[in-house]
C-alpha cells in the first residue's frame, strides 16, 4: 500500500527538562497535522518540556511504497535522508551529491520522497542540507528521526489511549498472528546547544565551571547538576550529597527523560537510534537481555551495546520486560559513559505488575498515566489498598532518599505488611518481590569487600594512591600486606548456579580531593550486576527510581543474589551509586559463567580455585582451555613516582579525559621502552626491556583459550586487536565470520574462543595510538615444551620436557627472523606461491586537489610502482593485496626509510599529539602485519615482541613473510609494527584482500590482469563476475596546505569558521580520509559558500576520495578496513545500498551502516541486489562517513557512481 | 529398460531402521544424545523405543531444571549420539559443585 506523510521541518525552542534548561535554536521534523499545535504549546510553555517536541518517529509495514511530502521551514536548504530505505537516488536522496540533481529544498519549499520499505526495522532519517558540526547545523540540532516499519499485516496504537497514532515515540504493535508488543523509539543525541533558564551555558555547581556538553534522549536530558542544586538549597534530602541520589524519584520525582512504560511479561522492542553526531556511545539497560543480532537466533546476547552516530538496532529483551523472572520495577537504561550518564543520558522502564487505568497517583501524587494493557497478554490485577502494586507497597518518604530494602541488610529491617502482601512466597535476602534462582539450583556463596589502598601500575611507579577495588574477604590480609598483587576480582561459576554474595563496603566515607577530583561524599555504594537475573527492587546495586536503595553504608554488609541461567560469558559489576567518582579508581570486576560442570585450576600449581583473572578450565565433555579476562581502563587517575598527576584536567573535578590508561591496574608505556639504541621497533622486546608488567596469558601451543575482554571504566573506546590468532564474530554461531579485532565500550563484555596454533608470543592490545603508546598492549605466550610453573591442560599430551632454556632479557635486540624456515601452521608443502616485493619509502602525498598533502608520507607500495610514485606519475594508493585461499604468500619488504626525510629532528612528534608527549624518535626499521592471515608469530607477523626474534627491517635490508591464505577472510588490515607513533599516521598502511579459490583479480577499465589496485573485477570461473571497491577510512593524519602550513583538524576544517569549537580530545586531533584523499569541505566551502551544494560535483567536480563506478545491478562488494590509528569510532555509510552484518551468514540482519569502526577494524559488504540496490537505480550515491561532528566536513566522503548508460572507458561486467 | 521403482532398495530406509534397532538394542544402556533441539544434550538411561522416538530417562542436559525426568526424542533428528555399553569408554559423570 501506499502510505503518506506530511512532514515540515522547523526551529524552534526545545525545553529538555523541567528545570528549563532548553536549545534556543533547535530544529526537528514534525508532522504537518502536529505543527501549528506545537508552535503554540512551545510558545505557551517556554520553560517547561512539550511532549508534542521529541524525534519524529513515523511508522509503516514492510511492503509499504512511502511517500514523504517534505517542506523545509528551516532558513536554509534541508531534506531527508533515510538510511535503510530503497528509493531512486535522482528523486529521493535528500543530499545533493554528485552530478545528479539536489534532493533538498530551498526554504519554503516542498519535495516528495518515494521510498520502498522493503524490509522490517528503523530507518534513520536525518538532513544533509546542512552537514556543519556546529550549532549552525541540523543534526546537530535535533534534526533526525525515524521511520519505523513492522512486519506485514501490522497496525499500531496509542498505548494510553488504545486509539490510533499517527506519530510518536511510544506505541504498541499488533499483529493478527504474532504477538502485540510495546515500540519504544529511544533516540540518543549529543553535543546539541543547551542553555539554562538564564539563557547561559549551565554551570556545574560542583566546580563552578560550565557543565558537560548536552548528552541525551529524545531530546531530553537530566543532568545530575541541576538536581544536586536542589539538594544544596536544602529542597529536598539535605543528608544527601550527589550521584547517589541522582535517579532516585523518591528524592526528585521522576525525570524528563524517557519512561517506557509496560506490564510484567510484556514483549517489546527497543528501537536504539543515534541521531547525534559525535560520541559512541554504550545503551545499557539493566536486568534484560537480548540476541545481538535481532534477525539471527544464533547470535551472541548482549545487554550493553555500543552505538555510533547515524547507527541503530533493534533491541528486543528476551522472555519480555522483566526478563525470565518477572521482575517488577525500575529498571534504567543508560548511556554507561558515565561522564555521559551524570549529563543526564538515562531513562527509565517502568515495569508495573497492576493493571494502570489512569486513577493511580505515585508517592508524590503526580497521577499515573493509564497504560492499556496488550491485547494478547494476561489481564494484570487490579491495585487493591492491599495490594496497591509497585511502586506503591515501598515505605518510602517523599523528599528523602529511597529506603533501604528489607530482609537484604545484616542487622537490617524485616519487611511491612505491604511488602510481605507484594513479595514472593519464599522472600530472602536479596530476593523478595522476584525468584531469580528457578527451581532450586546449586547455590555458591561469596564474601566480598570493595577497600580502598594504593596500587601501582608499572615499575616506573606511576600508582593510583587511592585505588578502590573488590577483593574476595579470604585474600583481604594477604592483599593488604602486599603479598598478593591486586587485580581486578574476577570469579568464575558453572552455568546454572544460583550465586549469593555477602558484600562489605569498606572503603572511606570520603574520596579524597588531589589535581584530579574534587572532595567527594562517597559514602555508600552497591553492587550493580550485569546479564544475571535478580530482583531490580533489591539487587540492583543501584538506587533507581521508585525503588529501593540496595547499597550500603560503610562497615555494613548486604546479601545479593543472582542466578546464571546459562552460560553468558563474563557479566560486568561495579559500583552504581558512586561511579562516576570513583569507578576510574578501579571498582570493576567480572563473574564469569563457565559451562556447566567446569572446574577452575590455577595454571602454575593446578589446584582448584573460584576466582582470578587467569585460570585454567576443566570440563569432563568439551575440551579444557585457557581462561583469560582482561580490562581496559581510561581515567585511570594515576601519578609518578614524585606524586606528581599525571594527565590532570585543566581543573579538578572535570571530566574533560583526565588521567592515562591501564589494563587489569597495570600498564607499560612505550616511551620508556625505548632502550639504549633508542629504536621503536624493539618496544615491545622481552629480549631488550624485559616482560610487560601487564597480563601474560601462558598456554602450550595448541591449547585452546579463551579471552574474556571488558572495559572496567569509564568513557571512551578501544580497539581490541590480537596479532596471529582470529575468532568468530558471533562465537555462539558456525556460520559467523572470522575477526581479529574488537571495537569495545565501558560494560560491554565479549568472550573470544581459539586455539593457540604454534609456540610463540602473540600481542593482544589496545591499539590506536594513544593507548598502546601509554602501554595498553600484553601478550600471550605459547611454550612449545613444558614449562615447571604451567599445568597441562588435563585432557591433552604433556608437552615435550624441556631442551632449551627459556629466554631471558639481554639488553640487545633479537636475532633477524627467518620466516623461510618454516611453514605457516595451516598451510601445506605444495601450496601455490604467490610473491610480492614491497618497498616501504617516504614520498609526498597529494590528499586533494586544493594543495592539501602530506610531504612527510611513508608508504607501501609494490617495487615496480615505485619509480613512477616518486617521480610524480603516480600518487599514491595505500598498498591493497590480494591472494586466494589455499595460496602461500611471500612479501618480501625492503626498507628504503631516509633518516633526513623524517619531519621532527628533535624525536618529538607534536601533532597528531597523543598524551604524555616524549622524546621517542622514529625508527628506520619498518615492518609489515596483517590481520586474520595464518602465520608463525615468531618470524611472519611483523612483530618483534616478547621473545619472538626480530621481524622489522632497517634501510636496505629485506625480509620475506610468509602468510597462508587459510580462509575466506575478504578484508584483512595491514600496517606497520615498527613504529606506531612515527609511521602509521603518514601512511603506513594497506589492506590484504583474502579472495576465494580461484579468483583473478582485472582492471576495471582495460580488463588486465593486475596485482594491486583499489578498484578491481573479480572473475572466478563458480561466482559471478564482481566488482571489488576497497576503501581504507583512515584518520590522525598530518597534512600541510598548498603554502606548506600544518593542518590543524579538526580545528581548521569546520564549517563555517566563526564558532569558537568545543572541547577536542586528543584523539580527535588530525585529517582523515578514504585512500590517502580526503574532500575537506572546507576547501570547497572557500570557493562557494552554499552548505548544501557541498557534495555536488557539477560544481566543484567530483572529490578525490575515490570515485566508484559500476552499471546498475552488477554485483558489487566494498572491502572497508581502518587501520589508522585513533580512538574515536567512526561509522560507515552508503546511501542507497544494504549488506548483510555479518556477510558469511544469511541469517544475520540486512543493514547500510557499519558502526564504532576504529584502528583494526576489517568488514566486507556484498551490496545486496547489486549496484543501484534492489531496485537497481542509477545514480550518484554518498558514501561516507556517519560523524557529523568532524568526519564529513574533514573529507571523509566519496561518491559511488552507478550509470545509466554505457561509459566508452568502462566496459560492463556481462561484456 | 524403465527402472522399476517398487523394487529398488530404499537405502534411507534401511538406514533409519538400523538406527532404529541400535537404540532398542541400547535398551537399559546409558547414551548421551546431542540434538539441535531444546535443550540439545541428554545423558541418560535408554528405556524404550516407540516407533522413530527413543524414551529416556534423562540425567543429565543443558538445564538442571528440566533433568530427573523422562525425554522422548526423535531419533532421526539426533545429530550425534552414543551408547554406552560394557567395556567400552564410559560417559564422563557429570556433577554440579
Amino acid at each position: 500500500m501506499i502510505r503518506k506523510y506530511h512532514v515540515v521541518a522547523i526551529s524552534l525552542r526545545i525545553v529538555v527538562n523541567n528545570f528549563g534548561d532548553h536549545n534556543p535554536n533547535g530544529r526537528i521534523y514534525v508532522l504537518k497535522e502536529n505543527e501549528s499545535k506545537i508552535k503554540d504549546l512551545v510558545s505557551k510553555n517556554p520553560f517547561k518540556p512539550v511532549e508534542l517536541v521529541q524525534p519524529l518517529a513515523i511508522r509503516a509495514n514492510e511492503g509499504d511504497v512511502v511517500d514523504i511530502l517534505f517542506e523545509n521551514q528551516l532558513p536554509f536548504s534541508a531534506g531527508m535522508h533515510f538510511q535503510e530505505a530503497d528509493y531512486n537516488v535522482l528523486t529521493s536522496d535528500g543530499a545533493d551529491a554528485g552530478f545528479y540533481p539536489d534532493t533538498t529544498v530551498k526554504p519554503g519549499e516542498k519535495i516528495l520522497y518515494r521510498l520502498n520499505a522493503s524490509q522490517e526495522g528503523i530507518y534513520f532519517f536525518t538532513d544533509l542540507g546542512n552537514v556543519s558540526s556546529t550549532e549552525q547545523g541540523s543534526s546537530v540540532q535535533g534534526l533526525f528521526g525515524a521511520l519505523l516499519v513492522q512486519k506485514r499485516g501490522s497496525t499500531w496504537t496509542d498505548p494510553i489511549t488504545g486509539g490510533p497514532i499517527n506519530s510518536g515515540v511510544y506505541a504498541d504493535i499488533h499483529h493478527p498472528f504474532l504477538p502485540s508488543f510495546r515500540e519504544y523509539a529511544w533516540f540518543f543525541n549529543d553535543e546539541m546547544e543547551v542553555k539554562d533558564l538564564t539563557g547561559n551555558r549551565p554551570l556545574n555547581p560542583m566546580t563552578n565551571q560550565e557543565a558537560e556538553s548536552f548528552h541525551g534522549v529524545n531530546l531530553r536530558y537530566e543532568p545530575m547538576t541541576n538536581r544536586k542544586r536542589l539538594i544544596e538549597e536544602g529542597v529536598v534530602c539535605p543528608d544527601c550529597d550527589s550521584e547517589e541520589v541522582h535517579h532516585d524519584s523518591w528524592v526528585f520525582g521522576d525525570p524528563a527523560t524517557p519512561i517506557l512504560r509496560g506490564y510484567v511479561g510484556d514483549p517489546a522492542i527497543i528501537r536504539l537510534i543515534h541521531g547525534g553526531v559525535r560520541e559512541t556511545h554504550v545503551f545499557h539497560y539493566h536486568v534484560h537481555q537480548w540476541l545481538g543480532d535481532s534477525k539471527n537466533i544464533e547470535a551472541e546476547i548482549l545487554d550493553a551495546k555500543a552505538i555510533s552516530p547515524q547507527s541503530h538496532y533493534s533491541i528486543q529483551p528476551l522472555y519480555g520486560l522483566g526478563s525470565l523472572h518477572g521482575a517488577k520495577g525500575d529498571v534504567i537504561i543508560h548511556c554507561h559513559l558515565y561522564p555521559h550518564f551524570g549529563a543526564g543520558m538515562w531513562g527509565i522502564n517502568r515495569v508495573f505488575d497492576t493493571l494502570q487505568d489512569g486513577s493511580q497517583c505515585y508517592p508524590n501524587g503526580v497521577k499515573i498515566e493509564a497504560l492499556q494493557p496488550l491485547p494478547d497478554r494476561p489481564l494484570p490485577p487490579k491495585p487493591t489498598p492491599e495490594k496497591p502494586g509497585f511502586p506503591n507497597f515501598i515505605p518510602g518518604k517523599v523528599g528523602f532518599k529511597a529506603p533501604r530494602p528489607p530482609l537484604g541488610i545484616v542487622g537490617g529491617r524485616e519487611m511491612t505488611v505491604l511488602e510481605e502482601n507484594a513479595a514472593i512466597p519464599n522472600a530472602r535476602p536479596g530476593a523478595v518481590f522476584a525468584d531469580p534462582c528457578l527451581d532450586n539450583p546449586v547455590v555458591v556463596e561469596f564474601d566480598i569487600s570493595v577497600i580502598e589502598m594504593p596500587v601501582v601500575y608499572n615499575r616506573q611507579g606511576w600508582h593510583d594512591p587511592k585505588a578502590r577495588f573488590y577483593v574476595f574477604d579470604e585474600d583481604f590480609d594477604d592483599i593488604l600486606s602486599g603479598k598478593k598483587e591486586p587485580e581486578p576480582l574476577v570469579f568464575h561459576v558453572p552455568a546454572g548456579t544460583c550465586i549469593r554474595i555477602n558484600y562489605t563496603n569498606r572503603v572511606p566515607h570520603i574520596l579524597d580531593g588531589d589535581a584530579f577530583q574534587l572532595v567527594t561524599r562517597t559514602y555508600e555504594n552497591g553492587f550493580h550486576i550485569h546479564f544475571v537475573k535478580f530482583d531490580v527492587l533489591v539487587c540492583d546495586g543501584g538506587n533507581v527510581g521508585w525503588n529501593y536503595d540496595s547499597s550500603v553504608l560503610p562497615g555494613q554488609t548486604i546479601r545479593y543474589e543472582w542466578f546464571a541461567d546459562t552460560e553468558l560469558k563474563a557479566f560486568f559489576f561495579h559500583d552504581h551509586l558512586f561511579a562516576n567518582s570513583h569507578q576510574q579508581h578501579g571498582i570493576f570486576g567480572a563473574g564469569v559463567i563457565q559451562p556447566r560442570f567446569s572446574r577452575c585450576l590455577d595454571s602454575r600449581t593446578g589446584e582448584e580455585v573460584d576466582h582470578g583473572t587467569q585460570v585454567t578450565v576443566e570440563h569432563p565433555l568439551i575440551p579444557d582451555y585457557r581462561d583469560q579476562t582482561l580490562f581496559v581502563h581510561d581515567f585511570a587517575l594515576l601519578f609518578d613516582k614524585n606524586g606528581c598527576p599525571i594527565q590532570p584536567p585543566d581543573y579538578p573535578g572535570s571530566e574533560d579525559d583526565p588521567g592515562v590508561f591501564g589494563v587489569n591496574y597495570k600498564c607499560e608505556p612505550l616511551k620508556f621502552r625505548l632502550g639504549k639504541d633508542r629504536d621503536p621497533a624493539y618496544s615491545f622486546s622481552s629480549y631488550v626491556h624485559g616482560d610487560p608488567v601487564t597480563p601474560i596469558l601462558r598456554a602450550y601451543e595448541g591449547d585452546p583459550i579463551r579471552i574474556r575482554l571488558l572495559q572496567g571504566a569509564h568513557e571512551e573506546s578501544h580497539s581490541f586487536n590480537i596479532h596471529g590468532l582470529k575468532w568468530k564474530e558471533e562465537r555462539p554461531d558456525l556460520s559467523s565470520s572470522m575477526k581479529a579485532q574488537q571495537h569495545i565500550g565501558i560494560s560491554e563484555s565479549f568472550t573470544f574462543e581459539m586455539e593457540i596454533p604454534s609456540s610463540g608470543d602473540y600481542l593482544w592490545a589496545f591499539e590506536d595510538e594513544e593507548d598502546i603508546w601509554l602501554g595498553t598492549w600484553g601478550l600471550i605466550r605459547a611454550y612449545e615444551e613444558k614449562v615447571d610453573d604451567l599445568i597441562t591442560l588435563p585432557d591433552r599430551n604433556d608437552p615435550p620436557g624441556r631442551t632449551e632454556k627459556l629466554p631471558k632479557q639481554t639488553g640487545k635486540p633479537p636475532e633477524l627472523a627467518d620466516p623461510q624456515g618454516s611453514l605457516p601452521p595451516n598451510a601445506y608443502p605444495d601450496a601455490p606461491v604467490k610473491k610480492f616485493d614491497v618497498i616501504a619509502f617516504q614520498t609526498s602525498i597529494k590528499y586533494n586537489s586544493y594543495g592539501d598533502h602530506d610531504p612527510y608520507g611513508i608508504i607501501f607500495a609494490l617495487e615496480e610502482d615505485v619509480d613512477d610514485i616518486l617521480s610524480g606519475k603516480k600518487n599514491p594508493v595505500p598498498l591493497i593485496l590480494r591472494a586466494n585461499v589455499g595460496d602461500l604468500v611471500e612479501v618480501t619488504l625492503t626498507s628504503k626509510l631516509k633518516k633526513e626525510l623524517f619531519p621532527f629532528p628533535d624525536g618529538i612528534h607534536p601533532y597528531p599529539p597523543v598524551k604524555e608527549q616524549a622524546f621517542y624518535p622514529p625508527s628506520l626499521r619498518i615492518s609489515l602485519h596483517t590481520s586474520l592471515l595464518d602465520y608463525d608469530v615468531k618470524t611472519s607477523s611483523g612483530d618483534t615482541i616478547g621473545f619472538n626474534p626480530d621481524q622489522t627491517v632497517g634501510p636496505g635490508e629485506t625480509i620475506t613473510y610468509r602468510w597462508f591464505v587459510d580462509g575466506q577472510f575478504g578484508t584483512c588490515s595491514m600496517w606497520d609494527m615498527a613504529d606506531l607513533r612515527n609511521h602509521r599516521s603518514f601512511g603506513t598502511f594497506g589492506a590484504f584482500i583474502a579472495e576465494p579459490r580461484f579468483t583473478t583479480y582485472h582492471d576495471p577499465y582495460s580488463l588486465e590482469e593486475v596485482k594491486t589496485g583499489e578498484n578491481v573485477v573479480l572473475r572466478n570461473p563458480l561466482l559471478p563476475t564482481t566488482r571489488e571497491f576497497v576503501l581504507i577510512m583512515h584518520d590522525g593524519v598530518r597534512l600541510e596546505d598548498k603554502n606548506g602550513k600544518v593542518i590543524i583538524d579538526p580545528i581548521d576544517g569546520v564549517i563555517p569558521e566563526t564558532e569558537v569549537l568545543e572541547e577536542v580530545d586528543t584523539y580527535d586531533y588530525g585529517s582523515r580520509g578514504f585512500n590517502y584523499r580526503s574532500e575537506r569541505l572546507i576547501n570547497r566551502y572557500k570557493e562557494h559558500s552554499v552548505m548544501h551544494e557541498l557534495f555536488s560535483s557539477e560544481v566543484f567536480g567530483d572529490p578525490s576520495t575515490p570515485v566508484f563506478e559500476a552499471y546498475p545491478g552488477e554485483p558489487v562488494v566494498i572491502r572497508l578496513t581502518n587501520p589508522a590509528e585513533r580512538r574515536r569510532a567512526h561509522t560507515f555509510h552508503l546511501h542507497g545500498h544494504s549488506w548483510k552484518f555479518d556477510t558469511k551468514d544469511l541469517d544475520s540482519r540486512t543493514q547500510s551502516f557499519i558502526g564504532h569502526i576504529v584502528a583494526g577494524h576489517s568488514d566486507d559488504l556484498p551490496l545486496i541486489g547489486g549496484a543501484g540496490g534492489v531496485f537497481n537505480f542509477p545514480g550518484d550515491y554518498l558514501y561516507r562517513s556517519g560523524n557529523i561532528r568532524w568526519d564529513i566536513e574533514l573529507g571523509m566522503w566519496g561518491i559511488f557512481r552507478v550509470h545509466h548508460e554505457l561509459q566508452e572507458n568502462l566496459p560492463r561486467l556481462s561484456d | 529398460m524403465a527402472l522399476d521403482f517398487s523394487q529398488v532398495t530404499d537405502v534411507n530406509e534401511i538406514h533409519d531402521q538400523a538406527i532404529i534397532q541400535h537404540f532398542k538394542n541400547g535398551i537399559n544402556h546409558k547414551a548421551l544424545v546431542l540434538s539441535p533441539s531444546y535443550p540439545y544434550i541428554f545423558i541418560g538411561i535408554i528405556k524404550k523405543v516407540l516407533g522413530d522416538t527413543v524414551e529416556i530417562d534423562v540425567e543429565t542436559t543443558h538445564f538442571a531444571q528440566l533433568e530427573n525426568r523422562k525425554w522422548y526424542i526423535h531419533i532421526h533428528n539426533i545429530e550425534v549420539f552414543y551408547i554406552e555399553r560394557p567395556g567400552a569408554p564410559k560417559i564422563p559423570k557429570l556433577d554440579d559443585l
